[in-house]
């Protein structure tokens, strides 16, 4: 396609809101280098909290414990909710709106009665709180966000492409496998980002689920306020984005031949 | 497809057992003891706790919560196995009347007789059976002198109008509205539905007024300048006067809050002796010295005195006055009356 | 594949345990009452129920419902292009691009809120900025109103939206257009008879997950608006963290998973009534 006018004005449209998101993680990311304790006013430049964050061994179990369980519950509730969504739209079922409201309901219940209604029945079931209850929590309400992204995909993907490879004898295995697969992959993708994202930034239903030694880095955070928010976790911030800014570049400039030509 | 559900079910046995095992492994060596301790964010002095880690090889797992009634839902929904809790004074009524806190063996913790006479027994644990004063304070007028040349005097102060759009009001029903009660001569633990009306009356005239409910980055507001006037904890004024040296505090004329937070044991803690020994240990002078200096808060401890520097017996945000400690009401549990509060609350938010 | 059916089974036992037992238990507090101390007793009441019908909480609904509405159209407003500007690079830099703009979401959204008001507030970066230039000479109040709560949702909503667009549109297929404007149909005309239907899969998701991600809301209006207005999240929040009326709480998100519910089925047959237009781009090109 040529390069018109409009894909210009496109172009700055997109920078503009890619300046909206990151706007804020430009002031976060500045406060991190500020003298003062609490993030209100600017009092001097200092490097004292990237040091002072290294020691605080409870800001960085918080952080392992959110990378652990943001990862888990990623996995899981991708599978649970890619099965699911590809079943839900190659098969007729039954019940089938019975099923579609279960998929969507969990996104519809508040957060905080869902917090609750799990930890009760957790300590119903003698489900010890701790990691594993806060990995199957997020699992439970990633999975619905899985499930709408993947279909939003699969909606639209033409179903003349699996009958084709039906009709050249792959079998429902390769096909599902090498044609339905890599079609849904965007939406798959796309869903497994929601979900990490839902997980690693839950803060409510994570508070209830959690037992003694599984604090993570949102319910560390909440809890500060009443003190105000130390400017460690500034510091955490900017390591954390420029940590995955590094990481993507890297991946693009290490192996793009490679995907690319497999993806086309 | 059998794959595939294979490596489903693979990945949630390895999710459940793979953690699982990993929550146990602390606990069930047995060795390093375990004392689990919920409380508020940096409320200890992280150099204390170690120190108590190393004297009784122990671990210290310190979990938090950010107000009263997370604690209260928590323990509630059955959650936690927690050794020492840290409610504030209404919370310790309210977990007492559900049977929820272990009594203390005073026995066990004799560093707490040097917490200040007043203090052993307030109205909210009138025995002193169940929870011992941590930190406490009064909530107060703080102001910028800056914008604000006369210093307030009384809780109507806040009705004026030249403060329009520079006002901030703790984000708490009790507080607020036991504020307005107080303005008027009344308890702030009023259950009386005129009473209360009449306050919240009055509260909805300030509303438009009001710039932002605010409790927890109060602070920074100050800090920066965007509010001039406006209800605060002692603690927090403190805390605001160190960035910003034009505030000033008041405890207003007609009385005005006074609240603490506590150590208690809740009921079934898995390590009853450990947390006794914690809550002791946090009393010793010299302990607590070092510790109130980091957290900032009025040190309970009469002892710890010599071990405090100047500067922190100078502050003067933290000098509250006999005379105000008097005249404080603590608020205490209302019970049923609550619902009435929060409804009176939605209305003064929604302004209708 | 013949077992492929069964491929819903998992998904189905997982929300069949963790989430509708729990939420049965939900279904039966409401219909409780609670004991000063916030206790449950189960007497089987409709009492909470009744007591939404009042015009109090029956406005907040509505406020509610409308600020959702207002989020949800102006983040397909910015989410659209965003998710089309990145659907069309290369196909080796979207994935890139996703990750570039869902980065910022990462980073925790309390301090992230703070980060907005630390630009916004009277003292703030902006208001210091515009008056350095002299483009006004008394600060701007931006902060703590319903514009500012506004910009706090669709701050923190937006990727909900973008990335069910941009899988959507992803998908589209080029030859569609071409042959659109073969056919001598103007860009715009091309865009709104092809390209928005095809992708509207996209915008129905999106629409659902920021619609009702919106209504849940209660920690913007409590620090861009100042905690000056009520929602209906805040208003269920503090049954739960204030009022000590788990029932009444309970009530109150039955009703609102309901009414949710109800919305969503009455626009996925909008939608499905309007789905015919977009065959008929299929059908013309």
């Amino acid at each position: 396609m040529p390069k018109t006018w409009r894909s210009h004005v496109l172009c700055a449209y997109a920078m503009a809101i890619l300046a909206f998101l990151y706007l804020p993680l430009l002031i976060l990311a500045l406060y991190s280098f500020n003298e003062s304790r609490i993030n209100a006013v600017w009092s001097g430049f200092t490097l004292d909290w990237y040091l002072s964050l290294f020691k605080n061994r409870r800001v960085l179990e918080a952080l392992t414990n959110s990378l652990i369980v943001a990862f888990a519950s990623t996995i899981v509730s991708t599978v649970l909710g890619t099965t699911a969504a590809i079943a839900l739209n190659k098969y007729q079922y039954k019940y089938k709106n019975v099923i579609n409201g279960l998929l969507y309901l969990p996104i519809l219940i508040p957060e905080i009665v869902m917090g609750l209604s799990l930890l009760v029945l957790f300590s119903q079931t003698h489900i010890p709180l701790g990691k594993t209850s806060l990995i199957l929590a997020h699992i439970t309400f990633c999975v619905s966000f899985v499930v709408i992204t993947v279909n939003a995909r699969l909606e639209g993907m033409r179903p003349e492409l699996e009958q084709a490879a039906m009709d050249l004898y792959a079998t429902p295995f390769q096909t599902f496998r090498y044609v339905t697969l890599p079609l849904a992959m965007p939406g798959i993708v796309a869903g497994a980002l929601m979900a990490f994202t839902l997980s690693i930034d839950d803060f409510i239903i994570s508070f209830f689920v959690a037992g003694p030694n599984s604090t993570t880095l949102p319910l560390y955070i909440y809890a500060m306020v009443k003190r105000g928010i130390s400017p460690e976790i500034n510091a955490l911030s900017t390591l954390l984005m420029l940590a995955i800014i590094v990481l993507v570049v890297l991946a693009q400039v290490l192996q793009p031949q490679h995907v690319s030509k497999k993806e086309e | 497809m059998k794959k595939l559900l294979s490596l489903l079910i693979a990945l949630v046995a390895f999710a459940i057992v793979g953690c699982g095992g990993g929550d146990k492994k602390s606990e069930g060596k047995g060795e390093p003891q375990v004392l689990n301790l919920f409380s508020w964010a940096d409320n200890v002095d992280p150099a204390v706790i170690e120190r108590f880690e190393k004297e009784n090889n122990c671990k210290v797992n310190y979990d938090v919560f950010a107000n009263n009634e997370e604690l209260l839902a928590k323990l509630q929904a059955g959650g936690a196995q927690y050794d020492v809790i840290q409610p504030s004074d209404y919370m310790v009524t309210t977990l007492v009347k559900l049977g929820m806190l272990e009594e203390l063996n005073h026995a066990n913790i004799p560093n707490t007789k040097n917490i200040v006479k007043s203090l052993q027994a307030p109205s909210y644990d009138p025995t002193g059976k169940y929870s011992v004063v941590y930190t406490w304070g009064m909530t107060g007028i703080v102001y910028n002198k800056k914008y604000i040349k006369e210093a307030p005097t009384s809780w109507s102060d806040l009705w004026k109008d030249e403060y329009k759009g520079r006002i901030i009001l703790l984000n708490d029903n009790r507080e607020v509205i036991g504020m307005a009660l107080k303005k008027n001569g009344h308890s702030n633990n009023s259950l009386n539905p005129q009473e209360v009306e009449a306050a919240v009356k009055d509260l909805k005239k300030l509303a438009p007024n009001v710039l932002a409910f605010d409790t927890d980055t109060i602070k920074q507001k100050f800090i920066a300048e965007e509010a001039w006037i406006g209800t605060m904890w002692t603690g927090d004024a403190s805390y605001t006067y160190k960035d910003n040296k034009d505030i000033g505090f008041v405890v207003p004329k007609e009385g005005a809050t006074i609240w603490a937070d506590t150590f208690a044991i809740p009921k079934g803690a898995p390590h009853k002796e450990l947390a006794e020994k914690f809550i002791n240990f946090m009393y010793d002078p010299k302990v607590s010295a070092q510790n109130y200096e980091y957290i900032g808060y009025n040190d309970p401890n009469e002892k710890a005195a010599e071990f405090h520097s100047e500067e922190f017996k100078n502050d003067p945000m933290l000098k509250i006055g006999r005379d105000n400690i008097d005249k404080g009401e603590w608020l205490t549990d209302i019970g049923e009356a609550l619902t009435m509060y929060d409804r009176f609350w939605t209305e003064l938010k929604t302004g209708k | 594949m013949r077992n492929g059916k069964l491929m819903v089974a998992p998904t189905v036992l997982w929300l069949s345990f963790f989430f509708v037992v729990p939420l049965l238990i939900v279904v039966a507090v409401s219909f409780a009452s609670r004991t000063p101390y916030g206790q449950v007793i189960f007497d089987w009441t409709l009492g909470n129920y009744a007591r939404f019908t009042e015009t109090l909480y029956l406005s907040i609904f509505a406020d509610t419902l409308l600020v959702a509405l207002v989020t949800t159209v102006l983040t397909i407003i910015l989410g659209y292009p965003l998710a089309y500007f990145i659907a069309q690079l290369p196909q080796k830099w979207q994935q890139p691009g996703l990750i570039l703009v869902m980065i910022p979401f990462w980073i925790n959204f309390l301090i992230r809120s703070y980060a907005w008001v630390i630009i916004l507030r009277t003292q703030g970066v902006l208001n210091t900025i515009l008056l350095k230039f002299g483009l006004i000479d008394q600060p701007l109040q931006m902060l703590y109103n319903e514009v500012a709560v506004m910009l706090g949702m669709v701050y923190a909503l937006l990727p909900f939206m973008v990335l069910p667009i941009y899988v959507s549109i992803e998908q589209l297929d080029h030859r569609l257009l071409e042959a659109a404007s073969d056919l001598g149909a103007s860009p715009f005309t091309a865009f709104r008879k092809v390209t928005l239907p095809l992708t509207m899969p996209g915008i129905a998701a999106g629409t659902i997950l920021v619609f009702i991600s919106s209504l849940g809301m209660f920690v913007v209006p409590d620090v861009m608006g100042g905690a000056k207005s009520a929602l209906i999240g805040n208003l269920i929040q503090n049954q739960f963290l204030s009022a000590r009326d788990w029932p009444f709480g309970g009530a109150l998100s039955i009703v609102l998973a309901a009414l949710s519910l109800v919305l969503i089925v009455l626009y996925y047959k909008a939608l499905s009534a309007q789905q015919g237009g977009g065959k008929n781009a299929e059908d013309m090109a």
